[in-house]
Order: structure tokens, then sequence, then C-alpha cells
């Protein structure tokens, strides 16, 4: 199985100029695939429609959570209400500055399920996009879909009486 | 030019090695000013170059002490990372920060005075890098909790660890270097740089109190949020934090007497470092070492190497020359014109390798005004003695007047500008220019006090 087998077209997308405060909102009412599920991140595009970024649920945290929290252990030192005030003042702030660029991060429709998976393990990621030769999001590859082809996949080989 | 000089200028032969070598160093130095290319590549580039186009033999390169890496000081720099790194987990360094954040009662001014002070104190015993590193991000919160402008912090700061610095051996680089080459012990730093470093922070605290006593307020309920943190919740590793107390002990009690005993501060620091390791019942050392600042200390190595191929080609002592020239031997103008011209060359070039090629140039003068003398009586001169002290303070107080003074300032830059709060490089000169000016006059005046006029 290839990865244009597996990819979902892609609806919804950012834009690098988007507030996240829009951009959360978006986030919120997409849904996708078969079953609904919530997106939990989305692509960032440019005008011409070449994938520059994914910002994620994880991003969105990252740009809540100061940098020097990260320096040294002072998690016990916040307080009742600070993550609502990094909030409102990450509210403004672009998709560009937040977003993870995925140079590196994509496939392309030709590319086979196993370099999905991947770069799926080795990067930390629950999706990949996928990228035509000029670099156009043309789709979006699932952890849950890659796991269900796994599924189907051993149990056609195990179980001979499953037609 | 005299005629004395001139003539002991005609013994710098200047012939083809001569100019190579003068080409790698004006080069290598060239890009370390610009930033075309990071300090460390250019300099371990310029370092082979020097010996593969036989400036200076592999031989002299790694092992000569004169020409050579100097291994007191890497060794020094090395032992003390290792400390630092196996401390640092313990929440040593925030516990210190949050405590002093609730002694000031979360009154703004006193936050600053004594993060600045304690950042000083804390700079004279450790790298003034990792200080910064490790008290900074303590301010950003501590800060963030008072809904305080980050930046008037973050500067302040970094303009106390520079001066903190200054006060000991131990304390910055330059001071390491200066000690390491003019045979100078941890004693005589405490005892010549201590005093008037201490003046230059009451000085610099009351300053601050005049720029920003009025202008920091902050609401009543929001000092609650720093009065409601308890310190003790910083201290991850008790048992660890003890035994590197008392390592940290016994190696400040070894640089003390390491004059006495006749040990080098590199062997202490080592000593220290080993111990430390031990006892702290690590079995996987691999990140404690890989996370020295390596960069740093194989810039230096670098450096060294370079250095050593120009003094064996003379440049530096036709430097040398030219500098007793224009003082015309006299040797209080020499330590005021060493003093001021560090202070501002410090200021816009790294001082590292400024001291790095100073050292060597103030021995050569050394040579030509007393070439009876060798070894400590000659390094130790009474009547040079004040320009080692005057470089010491004028190379390592310079780094305050911009933002690429010194590496703690880059740092702070750094951090604020990740913060979205940038701080321009005119805004830090605002603050850092004048306050480097009053502790450079400072210290004018206490050297000329000091050494021409009372002779103490």
């Amino acid at each position: 199985m290839k990865a244009k087998d597996l990819m979902m077209p892609i609806n919804e997308y950012l834009r690098p100029e988007t507030t996240l405060k829009e951009a959360v909102n978006l986030l919120r009412i997409v849904r996708t695939g078969e079953e609904k599920v919530r997106v939990k991140a989305l692509p960032v595009l440019d005008p011409a429609g070449k994938l520059i970024g994914m910002l994620t649920m994880s991003d969105i945290l990252r740009a809540v959570h100061p940098s020097y929290l990260n320096m040294m252990n002072l998690g016990n030192f916040t307080w009742d209400g600070m993550i609502e005030e990094m909030a409102k003042k990450a509210a403004d702030r672009r998709v560009s500055e937040v977003m993870t660029k995925t140079e590196v991060l994509t496939v392309r429709p030709n590319d086979s399920l196993m370099e999905c998976v991947d770069h799926m393990l080795k990067q930390c990621v629950e999706r990949v996009p996928v990228v035509d030769a000029d670099g156009k999001a043309v789709g979006m590859i699932y952890e849950r879909d890659v796991f269900f082809a796994v599924v189907k996949a051993m149990i056609d080989d195990n179980y001979s009486f499953k037609s | 030019m005299t005629q004395e000089a001139a003539t002991t200028a005609k013994e710098v032969v200047m012939n083809g090695p001569f100019w190579i070598a003068t080409a790698i160093f004006v080069i290598v130095y060239g890009i370390i000013v610009t930033e075309k290319i990071h300090k460390t590549i250019i300099s371990i580039f310029g370092a082979a170059l020097m010996i593969i186009l036989g400036i200076l033999t592999q031989e002299n390169a790694f092992h000569s002490t004169d020409l050579g890496v100097d291994w007191n000081v890497i060794f020094l720099l090395v032992s003390m990372m290792i400390i630092i790194n196996i401390m640092k987990p313990t929440g040593c360094f925030e516990y210190l920060a949050i405590k002093s954040a609730k002694l000031a009662k979360g009154r703004p001014f006193m936050i600053m005075a004594i993060f600045s002070i304690v950042t000083a104190v804390v700079s004279a015993f450790l790298d003034n890098v990792t200080t910064v590193l490790l008290i900074a991000p303590v301010t950003l919160l501590i800060c963030q909790a008072l809904e305080l402008d980050v930046v008037p912090y973050l500067i302040t700061e970094a303009l106390a660890s520079n001066i903190g610095g200054t006060a000991t051996l131990i304390g910055d680089p330059p001071n390491i270097m200066i000690a390491s080459k003019a045979q100078l012990d941890f004693m005589q730093f405490i005892y010549h740089l201590s005093p008037v470093i201490i003046i230059v922070l009451i000085a610099y605290v009351i300053t601050l109190k005049f720029i920003f006593g009025k202008r920091l307020t902050v609401k009543e309920e929001l000092r609650q949020r720093v009065m409601a943190m308890n310190e003790n919740d910083a201290i991850k590793d008790p048992v660890l934090l003890k035994k590197s107390l008392a390592v940290l002990a016994v190696t400040i009690i070894g640089f003390v007497l390491h004059g006495m005993l006749h040990y080098e501060p590199a062997t202490i620091a080592l000593f220290g470092a080993g111990l430390l390791l031990l006892v702290s019942g690590n079995k996987e050392p691999h990140h404690i070492l890989a996370e020295c600042e390596w960069t740093t200390l194989f810039f230096f190595m670098g450096l060294f190497i370079i250095i050593g191929g120009v003094v064996n080609v003379g440049l530096i002592k036709w430097m040398s020359i030219k500098v007793l020239d224009i003082t015309q031997g006299n040797l209080f103008a020499t330590s005021m014109v060493v003093m001021w011209f560090s202070a501002f060359a410090s200021a816009f070039i790294d001082n590292i390798p400024y001291v790095a090629t100073m050292n060597p140039l103030i021995i050569d003068m050394a040579r030509q005004l007393w070439p009876n003398l060798s070894g400590v009586e000659l390094l130790h001169h009474p009547e040079l003695m004040p320009i080692w002290w005057s470089l010491a303070l004028g190379a390592c107080l310079g780094g305050n007047g911009t933002a690429i003074g010194a590496s703690a300032n880059v740092i702070v830059v750094g951090m604020a500008e990740k913060m979205g709060s940038p701080i321009s490089f005119k805004k830090f000169m605002l603050y850092g220019m004048p306050l480097m000016i009053e502790s450079v006059i400072i210290c004018t005046v206490y050297v000329w006090l000091r050494y021409y006029l009372l002779k103490i």
C-alpha cells in the first residue's frame, strides 16, 4: 500500500498569518474521517497551496508554556491562573511563529506506508502530510488509519478463515 | 620612536613566517569580530593552519607552556563545568533565587538589588554565563508573577554577573587566563581585585536605585504569588545537594590555599570535579561530561595555538614595543592605557581573544623593561603588578559596555527575545555603557590610589 491509497484529503488548512485565536477555533470545529474524529492538527499552507508547516495541539500548549520553565525545574512555583494568562497573551500570536515547520516531515503520494510509519515513530508525530513534486499539500496520513491498515494485514494473514 | 625602542624593534625579523602568522591572526580575529563563521570553527582552523604552515611545531602547540594550549585554563574551566553540571539538578540554584525573591518580599526594586548582588556573588565563583543561565529563568518567572517588564532585570543581572566575575581568579575566563600566564594565585586576586569590586558593586546598586527606584511598582495582590512560593520545593535531591556543597566547600578552600600548597588552580578544580563525580554515585558520566561547553573549550584551545604562532614570529613583541613607545615607558600611563583600552576593546570584541593577545604582550613588554629578570621575578615585578590588575579590571568590566561585550549579555538578549521583549543594541548600551564607565572610573581611582599614591 502506498501513501496515496490511505491519505485523507485536506479540507481545512491554516494560513501562516492567521492568529492562534482563529486557528484554535478552526481546530475546535473541524472533524475528519469516517468516524468524524476531531482533528488535533491542521496543515499550514501558503497562498500557492504549498505546505509550510503543521499546527498541532502540542504546538499550542508549547505556545502557552513559557520557555524558561524548560531551562530549570520551576514547575513547583507556578500559580493558579497562570495558564489562562499565558493563553490570553498567546491568542494574538501568528500561526507561523508557533507551528512546527515541516521541511523534512513529508511523504510523496507514491511513498510506501512503511516510510510514513518511519516518520511517525522517529519524529513522534501522529500524522504525516503528503505533498506532490511541487510541495503542494495533497493529503494527510493519520496514525489511526495506518494502524487499521496494519490490523487488516495481520488479520488477513493469520486468520485464513476470514473472507 | 625613541632611539632605544627603535633598536629593539629591529630584533623582530619581518620575514615570510612573520607575515603568514600575522595574516592568519588578523583574518581569524576579523572573522571572530564580524561573526561570519562560528568563532570556534575559525579558531580551530586557524590553529591548524599555524601548525601545518610550520609557524609552530605540533610539539609547541600541544605541549609548550609559552606557545601552546594553556591546559591550566582548559582543565580549570572543564572541572568547574563538571561540578556545576552535577549540582544543577539538585535544585540549589532555584532555591537560592526563590529565597532571594522572598527575602525581597516581592518588592520590585529590592528584587532587582538582591538578584544583582546574588548574581555577582555567585558569578565570583562560577562562570558568568552559567550564573546568568541559572538566575535568569527564575527572574523571568518572578517578573511574570509580578507582571513586571523583564528587560531591566535581565540587563542588570548580566551586568552584575560581569562585575562579580571580576572579583576572583575563577570568576571570569580573562582572570583565569591572566592568572595562568602571570602565575598569580587565588588569594592575590582576592587581595587586589575583590576590594575594588565590592566598591563597584555598591556603587552599581546605588546607581540602579536612582534609575529604577521609583519606576518599578507592583500590585499588592501579585506580591502574594511570590510570597506563596515555597523555596524548599525546589530541592530535588537533598543528598546530592549536601555532597555537592561539601565538595564545593573543599574546592573553594583548596583555591584559597593553593598558592601556599603550591598547587595550580586547575589541580584544585580537577580534584573537586573528580571527587564530586566519585561521591555523587553517578554510574554513567556521559551526560555530565557531554554537557560541558565544548564549543567554548575548543575556542580556547584554537586561540592559544594562534596566539602561540604570532608570539613565535615576534608580532606580539613588535606590538609591545609600540605600546611602550606610546607610553614612553611610564608604567602608570601604561596601566591606565591598558585599563581603558581594554575596557573599550572588550565592550566591542570578545575579551577572551583580547586577553589571550594581551598576556604575552605584557610579558614581552616586561622583558624589554627588565631584561635581566626572568620567571616569577619578572612576572611579579612590583611595577608590573598594577598592569595585570588593570588588564583584568578593564577586560572584565569592559564587557558591560554593549550587548555583545560579554557572553552573559548575549545570553540575556537571546532570552529576552524568546520572551517577546527584545533588547536592542542601543537599549542595552544605554544602561551598559554609563555603568561600565562608572565602574572603570572607580577602578582608575583605585589603581592610582593604591598602587601609585599609597603604594600598598
